[in-house]
């Protein structure tokens, strides 16, 4: 044996055996990262799950939005064998058409929908029939309750439980969790092993600060509005105004959330968001707390108004009726244009439009539901030789109801802009609140004195002598204003001399207000008026709401608490 | 002087442990091609720890063997394992599986003949070039065991088994160079390498799936698929592994997991430690092989120490190379660790010849290969003489020359 040889031989395999070992160093230390992914993505295999949705509850825990579980039926192509009478046997069961049924069923595959989300006694009959191919799964189907009430605040899912609509679009991160998929392990051929996962995923919880009694009593008296003066269509918010919590929020027309599928655009519209409007007379509340605040005048400073008209830039505005020397509550009392604008041009454009702002024309409130716009007040180098007698009446501007309701509810809270939100906290399945709307998140926007004078001259606007009499409740002071304007006619650019918005913004009680309301009417037939039209409605809800919220008349006797004294 | 040597027996028994414990690890769960089997979670597992106590046995009746005795019977044994191999083919006795006839029916299992060529090759070379009369640099010297492995080679094609062909190739050739014969005699065996360069220039396809594993990513859901599963198994176990039996490359990605590619799944489990201690084992193994050869006195002991080291070695290389794509992807089981019975037994008789060999005690009982020579020419001689006297001739043991 040749010792040279032999150590030519060894020191070689010793050397392949070092190759081998930088050659596993490469592998397994500097690739690994790179080699770990390439394994993640052929072992996992990521699988959605059915997520059972969050249910959505009002204030006090009733449920508006909860999960049925149905039956989803479909069909293995490859296992199924269908005879003309079982077609027609099956499509009756799940009243369809013979042919609608053929058109489900694909040629090849090992899966296919036929029917999804059956009523319960059509399930029952299709596992009647017993015929082989068909199976069914569970799968969790989104049902209202309630139907059509709140539909606007509370949204709805589609069939695959894809929100769409309402707290179920904007809050659909929360509803339906950020899970939903799990991960199984898979083999070559692709068959999971890891079977036992059995996860079900539950969403949280929404809150909302609606309370459906209040929502039902504003839901009632819009339809009847709608009905008595054959209106278009009506919105109606009820606010508290300290926190902003968001009672009630109705549109009419509105639509049944379990058949969301057959609504219209009309229906669907969530009009106390995302429609803008020119407020009209609401509006004056801007020259209002703005010349109080900048004390340029007050409640009883005298405006002379006899002669029944203003030029603005060449244009006159009129008054509806004449009047001879008002004070400046009874101009807001009577709601007087000559003297708004009067008002207005004391006040001067560019405090006009500050005080627009900080009362929050023109800005999105934030409301958390989805589809808010910011109407428009122009800033002021774009203002007409017009616009100075348009502006302070409420012309030329463009509000959502929502922002005229958070305006008035700056005089009802002593000087804040709050933040409107409708829902109240987010819980998770095991009870931990995830989120939780804060207390007042307001933000001073004019002084306590400016807003309790404003608020006495509101007081007026519902006695005698004011154009809010019809919101007057017995045994509760309302501060409140009407609104009427025209509507623009969106064919020819001018106002229409048939189509109105008549509305009515207010507070109860107007002391310690416990909530605040606007109705806007839109187009009502027969009369216009705010004071006609929506007036009635406010008061009809408030005396409803005061009651189901046990607020004390002054009239009648004070209902003695049941307390047991231990 | 008279104790074999223990590191060499402790490393046989931990690689065995971990091949046990990595073929439960990989066949305890019952993936759906082994579920088409019938196989249950201990099937393969109590089959390889039989196996284990079994090879045990080979290793004890190994260890008892005196070198003389494998000395005398080089021939007859690489004769019967060639029978052996021959039987593969006949139809009742051989087994053929994934399209290779590579057993024979061994009740109640099966036995692959190609395992026992290379030991009984070794021997045979042992022997055959420890003979005083082994010329290094005689062409007739180097040609006969060529010859002779050539034949073995046939067979072992015919099957077809690469990987063993291959090794078998490697471990005569390496052999043959370490018995000092010209380079190049080795140079000419470049000669056969000329149908295979033909027969691949023929069928490219052949050449591409044997070159596909110098870049294994271009087809990785074809001929380059279980090398990729084997770097994605190595490469996901990272420096410490993903942890004893979790493991999920083995789950019917990488074909072969249990037997050929075992170390990859050793990676994975055990990372870049558990294959550098594996790694490190063999090497111990070799080293410790070298030694003992190397403290023997007799050319036959050293050549067969230095042979069963190297059977050893090459294999257990050649595993590791295949797993890591250093050499194109051909089956051959992992030394000690692999599930497959014939390798295991085999492996465990050269460690049993090593560890006897390790005694050193044999100097004296050896053959006198000088005495065996003279008979030899002897005969010859008497042999002639008939031819020329045409009287019949017998030889007698009396006749004989006194040994020198």
């Amino acid at each position: 044996m040749s010792r040279k040889r032999a150590i030519i031989l060894h020191t070689a395999l010793i050397f392949s055996f070092v190759m081998v070992f930088l050659r596993l160093t490469d592998l397994m230390i500097f690739s690994h990262e790179r080699l770990s992914e390439r394994a993640k993505q052929q072992h996992i295999k990521i699988e959605d799950i059915q997520v059972r949705r969050g249910v959505i509850l009002d204030r006090r825990g009733r449920e508006l939005a909860l999960n049925l579980e149905l039956d989803s039926l479909y069909c293995d192509p490859a296992s199924l064998s269908l005879d003309n009478e079982d077609v027609r046997k099956l499509a009756s069961a799940v009243e369809k058409e013979p042919k609608a049924i053929l058109s489900k069923i694909p040629n090849d595959g090992r899966f296919a929908w036929i029917e999804r989300k059956l009523e319960p006694s059509a399930a029952e009959r299709v596992k009647g029939l017993d015929i082989k191919g068909l199976g069914f799964l569970t799968e969790a189907k989104r049902y209202y309750p309630r139907g059509e009430l709140a539909s606007h605040v509370v949204g709805f899912v589609g069939i695959d439980n894809q929100a769409l609509e309402g707290i179920e679009l904007q809050y659909d991160t929360y509803l339906k969790t950020t899970g939903g998929k799990v991960f199984l392990g898979r083999d070559a051929s692709g068959r999971t092993f890891s079977s036992g996962v059995d996860i079900e995923a539950k969403g949280n919880n929404i809150v909302l600060t609606v309370d459906e009694v209040l929502q039902r009593i504003v839901e009632k008296e819009l339809d009847r509005a709608m009905q008595e003066w054959r209106a278009a269509a009506a919105t109606a918010i009820m606010m508290d105004p300290f926190t902003g919590e968001i009672l009630a929020l109705a549109n009419k027309p509105a639509y049944d959330l379990n058949k969301a599928g057959r609504a219209g655009d009309s229906e669907r519209r969530n009009r106390a968001i995302t429609d803008c409007y020119e407020p009209g007379s609401t509006f004056k509340i801007v020259i209002g707390a703005g010349a109080l605040e900048e004390k340029i005048t007050r409640p009883n400073t005298l405006f002379d108004v006899s002669k029944g008209g203003i030029n603005a830039g060449g244009k006159t505005i009129r008054d509806v009726h004449k009047y001879g020397v008002l004070t400046f509550q009874e101009v807001i009392q009577k709601s007087s244009n000559v003297g708004s604008i009067m008002v207005g041009m004391r006040l001067g454009k560019e405090r006009i439009y500050k005080y627009a702002k900080l009362l929050g024309i023109g800005d999105k409130t934030g409301i958390d539901l989805p589809g808010e716009v910011s109407g428009w007040i122009f800033p002021t180098e774009r203002w007409s030789g017009t616009s100075i007698g348009a502006i302070p009446i409420g012309q030329e501007v463009a509000v959502t109801p929502l922002q005229i309701l958070r305006a008035y509810s700056v005089i009802a809270n002593g000087g804040f802009l709050v933040r409107p939100h409708v829902v109240s906290r987010i819980v998770a399945p095991d009870g931990r609140v995830l989120v939780s709307s804060g207390e007042n998140e307001g933000r001073r926007v004019i002084s306590a004195k400016t807003a309790g004078a404003f608020r006495d001259i509101l007081k007026t606007v519902v006695e005698d002598g004011g154009t809010g009499q019809n919101a007057s409740i017995n045994g509760n002071e309302v501060a409140g204003k009407t609104g009427t304007a025209q509507m623009i006619n969106p064919v020819t650019k001018r106002y229409s001399r048939e189509k109105y918005v008549s509305s009515f913004v207010g507070f109860v009680p107007a002391d310690n207000p416990r909530f605040s309301i606007i109705v806007v009417v839109y187009e009502p037939k027969g009369q216009i008026y705010g004071g006609v039209v929506a007036a009635p409605v406010f008061r009809n809800i408030a005396d409803q709401a005061l009651s189901y919220m046990d607020v004390p008349r002054e009239d009648t006797p004070q209902r003695n608490p049941l307390l047991v004294r231990r | 002087m008279g104790r074999y040597d223990k590191l060499l027996l402790l490393v046989t028994v931990l690689l065995v442990m971990l091949g046990a414990l990595m073929i439960y690890s990989c066949t305890s769960i019952v993936t759906p091609v082994f579920a088409k089997k019938g196989v249950t979670e201990f099937y393969y597992f109590k089959r390889h720890l039989f196996t284990i106590l079994i090879g045990f046995s080979v290793m004890l009746l190994a260890y008892r063997l005196k070198p003389s005795f494998l000395k005398k019977n080089a021939l007859p044994l690489l004769i019967f394992s060639f029978v052996l191999l021959i039987l593969v083919f006949l139809p009742g006795i051989g087994v053929s599986a994934g399209g290779a006839r590579r057993w024979i029916q061994l009740w109640p299992s099966t036995f692959q003949p190609s395992e026992l060529v290379k030991l009984s090759m070794v021997i045979f070379l042992a022997r055959y070039m420890s003979m005083p009369d082994y010329r290094a640099d005689s062409i007739v010297s180097f040609a006969k065991p060529i010859l002779i492995m050539g034949v073995f080679q046939a067979a072992i094609l015919k099957q077809p088994d690469f990987g063993a062909a291959m090794s078998l190739a490697v471990l005569t050739v390496s052999m043959l160079f370490l018995s000092g014969v010209k380079l190049r005699f080795l140079a000419s065996l470049a000669v056969f390498a000329v149908p295979v360069v033909v027969k691949l220039a023929m069928e490219p396809y052949r050449l591409k799936r044997i070159i596909s594993f110098l870049n294994p990513w271009d087809d990785a859901q074809g001929s380059g698929f279980q090398l990729v599963q084997s770097f994605i198994a190595l490469g996901s176990g990272g420096i410490t592994g993903i942890g004893i039996g979790n493991s999920r490359q083995k789950l019917s990605y990488l074909p072969e997991s249990h037997t050929d590619f075992i170390f990859s799944i050793i990676g994975e489990e055990f990372g870049f430690i558990g294959v550098t201690v594996v790694l490190v084992l063999f090497l111990i193994l070799f080293v410790k092989g070298i030694s003992v050869a190397a403290r023997a006195e007799d050319s036959f002991i050293r050549y067969l120490a230095t042979g069963l080291s190297l059977m050893i070695s090459f294999q257990a290389l050649i595993n590791f190379a295949v797993a890591t794509g250093l050499v194109p992807t051909k089956g051959l089981p992992l030394p000690f660790i692999s599930y497959g019975g014939s390798s295991l037994l085999v492996n465990m008789a050269a460690v049993g010849i090593l560890l006897n060999i390790s005694k050193g005690e044999h100097t004296e009982e050896i053959i006198n290969d000088r005495e065996l020579l003279m008979k030899r020419r002897a005969r010859r001689r008497i042999t002639e003489e008939k031819r020329r006297t045409g009287a019949a001739g017998r030889i007698y043991p009396d006749r004989l020359p006194a040994p020198r």
